[in-house]
């Protein structure tokens, strides 16, 4: 889990260009979509993609997407929980 | 003195509906939806989604499908009419991208076989087969564009500035409009259901209207424009502002100009794009201007969103609303939404309609709606000011290969070329890290000009619209998209690159950023897409304090830049930027007085006389101005040297002339960084001598002022005074 942590917050940083961030300074548990960060609507179906492409992972609904994406962690959780093949 | 009427004295209509207004009317009558799964184009997997696409049209490539489809409503639209129109007005965003994906697919790399891709050609195109000499403009607001274009038709109109003018929407279905919105997860897989509870998006569609203008009363108008009203939500580059603040101000603003209190609209044409944001912000809105709303519905869930001619097509709906009393049902609607408060008419209804309000809001939160009424049923509403003399800038910047604008003028002051691409880095040092994350290079030179605009003016206020030019838009965003659709085989298309790709999308990012929410209209007119820029401004700014900004931004990029733009050789060294002024009425403290008297095409036998005189006349030239900055397009060089020699020889006009493209580089926007060198060599007071052979060219002394000419195949003229 904590390497897929890992493995999530390096990839979010990269597809949503969250310049001030590092991996370090990115709490899985804070809020993610909303939050400081300024991550929007966009940004959340640029993950869905994401997640998608490289977890095999499909989340095509609102209800869905909103409990996923409270948290990174939340959404580590969620990969874990519906993936069928091991993480890339 | 009393305003001008204008009259909608032909239309023309082409939609998933049928061709024509009697087809759309019976259709309509019949209340089916004509949306159904694609299949104009092949899909590399998965079942396709319910679209509107339009029946019979003869295959492309040349020209492209959005071509076609402009010409069949042209076609109607013109056909009781035997002079052609003096303008043309057209929007567009797809212009002929369909035709463009596929030669990218193929990786075709003939230059020619991209020839009709630029928006402009879409009006240009039109224009030609109309027989219109005049102004070719070309508006890309997205969803609203179709009656943006309308908007400015309405003003020309008023303003004397044409008689006829042929305006409207088309947009042709395409894969970036196609997977844009189902990556945005826009898309209804049921079909469309604007209005209703279980509403989950909208049907991507294609389709054409055009409608005959004009201030010449005809024997039977089919109905009057008698309003407009532009706003932008100035939120979200693709979501609306959640409290329908842009849709309420652009309503409200319609009917003022039209004259009429919300107690005389009969009908309204909602946007309803049946996506539950939209939906939900729109009646918001209705609810919040209109007391008692009166009959309303969105013809959507019948003929799906034909983006920018969705505005165009239900001005034409709204005008047979108010020709034939006939008002069509929200077709697809069955459960009412709490939340809306409104309830649509759910079958087609007869009775007597005045008035109708039509809405378009589109992407970059840029909105327009027209009120459509019958003939002289209204007393016309209040006179536009009195003919503009031209506009005010209290500011500018510019961007060029060398750098900002202080970077860039110090080159040309030892006359030392400024062509090149800037680094992106340092575009974006005066800008917001948190601001410009998800944006490219396109979007981060408009907002590195705008914000260097408004610093280098001593108003106080923030510009309250922005008017945007642009040749090619975003084309980073655009080639990643279809790249990345390409490479995924269709199966991971980046929402991110679509919003982006837009050609409203850096404008609409300005207006967030000023907090500009009044028009916001991007215009895109090949070479000349600043100059339309500022046309548009020169028509719809106000007098009084209210400030503007006039942008012309092109970016240059690898692969599109070379195989797009005519002037740009494959494999040859890439320059793009732009300029960008804060614009308004008011003289006092202006650093430069601006005027455009010409833009027209340079196709008749009299064009360049027609420019003399919009100049003052033959041989008055010497008395006027001092310097000519001259643009010539590498792909139009030899017609461009012989106009040139013509017009100085006519115009009497024996001064050093600045050949502005062999400094700038060649890109479609190179006329906004040279108005911002007319601009900073009228402040300054000179002109640097080596870039007029010699000794620096005095501009402090004398009343004359900078003419910036451009040349090819449409000719224009920007003038530039002291105050």
């Amino acid at each position: 889990m904590s390497k897929l942590i890992q493995e999530l917050k390096v990839k979010i940083i990269d597809i949503l260009n969250l310049q001030d961030l590092t991996p370090e300074n990115f709490n899985e548990n804070a809020q993610l979509v909303g939050g400081d960060l300024g991550i929007d609507s966009i940004d959340v179906l640029e993950m869905v993609v994401m997640v998608e492409k490289d977890y095999g992972v499909v989340i095509n609904s609102q209800e869905v997407g909103e409990k996923v994406f409270s948290s990174l962690s939340s959404l580590a959780a969620y990969i874990e929980g519906n993936s069928s093949g091991s993480p890339s | 003195m009393i305003s001008k009427r204008v009259y909608i004295a032909g239309a023309g209509i082409i939609s998933p509906l049928g061709k024509g207004l009697a087809a759309t009317e019976e259709a309509l009558r019949r209340n089916r939806s004509s949306i159904r799964p694609l299949d104009l184009f092949p899909l590399l997997q998965g079942e396709p989604l319910p679209v509107g696409q339009v029946d019979g049209m003869e295959a492309p490539p040349s020209p492209p499908r959005t071509h076609l489809l402009a010409h069949a409503a042209a076609l109607q639209a013109m056909a009781e009419c035997e002079q052609p129109p003096d303008a043309v007005i057209i929007g567009t965003t797809t212009g002929g991208i369909l035709t463009t994906e596929q030669l990218l697919r193929d990786s075709a790399d003939n230059k020619e076989l991209y020839r009709y891709h630029g928006l402009n050609s879409v009006t240009e195109y039109i224009a030609r087969e109309t027989g219109c000499r005049g102004t070719a403009l070309t508006v890309s607001t997205a969803c609203s564009s179709g009656a943006v274009a309308i908007a400015l038709a309405l003003e020309m109109l008023r303003q004397g500035k044409a008689k006829r003018v042929l305006a409207g929407g088309v947009d042709s279905l395409c894969r970036l409009t196609y997977f844009g919105f189902h990556s945005l997860q826009l898309v209804d897989r049921k079909g469309c259901r604007p209005l209703d509870a279980d509403r989950q998006g909208m049907a991507v569609a294609e389709g054409a209207a055009l409608l005959l203008l004009t201030t010449e009363k005809p024997d039977k108008p089919l109905a009057e424009l008698l309003g407009a009203g532009l706003s932008c939500d100035a939120y979200h580059p693709a979501a609306p502002h959640p409290e329908g603040r842009g849709a309420f101000l652009a309503m409200q603003a319609a009917l003022a100009d039209a004259g009429l209190v919300p107690a005389d609209i009969d009908y309204i044409n909602l946007h309803g794009t049946g996506t539950p944001e939209n939906d939900l912000a729109e009646s918001k809105a209705v609810t919040a201007l209109f007391t008692a709303p009166p009959m309303l519905s969105s013809i959507k869930g019948a003929t799906g969103h034909s983006l920018a001619a969705s505005g165009a097509i239900e001005a034409v709906v709204s005008a047979i609303a108010v020709a034939k009393n006939f008002l069509p049902a929200n077709t697809g609607w069955i459960k009412a939404d709490p939340a809306l408060g409104l309830t649509p008419l759910t079958q087609p209804a007869t009775q007597r309609t005045n008035a109708v309000l039509s809405n378009s809001f589109g992407f970059g939160g840029n909105n327009g709606c027209l009120v459509i009424t019958k003939p002289e049923n209204f007393s016309s509403p209040p006179a536009p000011a009195p003919v503009s003399t031209g506009l005010a800038i209290h500011g500018c910047s510019c961007l060029t290969g060398a750098g900002n604008t202080a970077a860039t003028l110090a080159l040309l002051a030892q006359g030392v070329p400024v062509a090149g691409k800037a680094d992106l880095g340092g575009i974006s040092e005066n800008l917001p890290p948190h601001l410009v994350r998800r944006l490219k290079r396109l979007p981060r030179m408009t907002l590195s000009l705008a914000l260097a605009a408004h610093q280098d003016s001593a108003l106080e206020g923030k510009p309250s619209s922005v008017y945007m030019g642009t040749g090619w838009g975003a084309l980073s965003e655009t080639y990643d998209f279809l790249s990345r659709l390409t490479d995924s085989r269709e199966q991971f298309p980046s929402p991110t690159d679509f919003v982006g790709s837009v050609h409203n999308g850096p404008a609409g990012q300005a207006a967030i950023m000023l907090g500009a929410s009044r028009a916001n209209i991007t215009t895109s007119g090949g070479d000349y897409s600043f100059e339309q820029a500022l046309l548009a401004a020169d028509l719809l700014m106000p007098e009084g304090d209210e400030s503007c900004l006039v942008l012309g931004v092109d970016e240059g990029h690898q692969v599109l830049s070379p195989l797009l733009d005519s002037s740009i050789a494959s494999g040859s060294f890439l320059a793009d930027g732009g300029g960008a002024f804060c614009l308004s009425r008011k003289r006092e403290g202006a650093q430069c007085l601006a005027r455009l008297p010409f833009y027209q095409s340079s196709a008749t036998e009299g064009c360049i006389n027609s420019l003399i005189d919009a100049l003052g006349g033959a041989r008055t030239g010497k008395d006027k101005y001092a310097l000519l900055l001259a643009g010539i397009p590498a792909a139009v060089k030899e017609e461009g040297e012989r106009q040139l020699a013509r017009f100085m020889e006519q115009f009497g006009l024996r001064v050093p002339v600045i050949r502005y493209r062999e400094f700038t580089g060649e890109f479609a926007s190179a006329s906004a960084v040279a108005a911002v060198m007319a601009v900073s060599f009228l402040a300054s007071g000179e002109a640097p001598g080596p870039l007029v052979t010699g000794e620096a060219l005095a501009l402090a002394n004398n009343k004359k002022g900078v003419l910036v000419l451009g040349l090819g195949r449409y000719l224009s003229a920007m003038e530039f005074f002291r105050p």
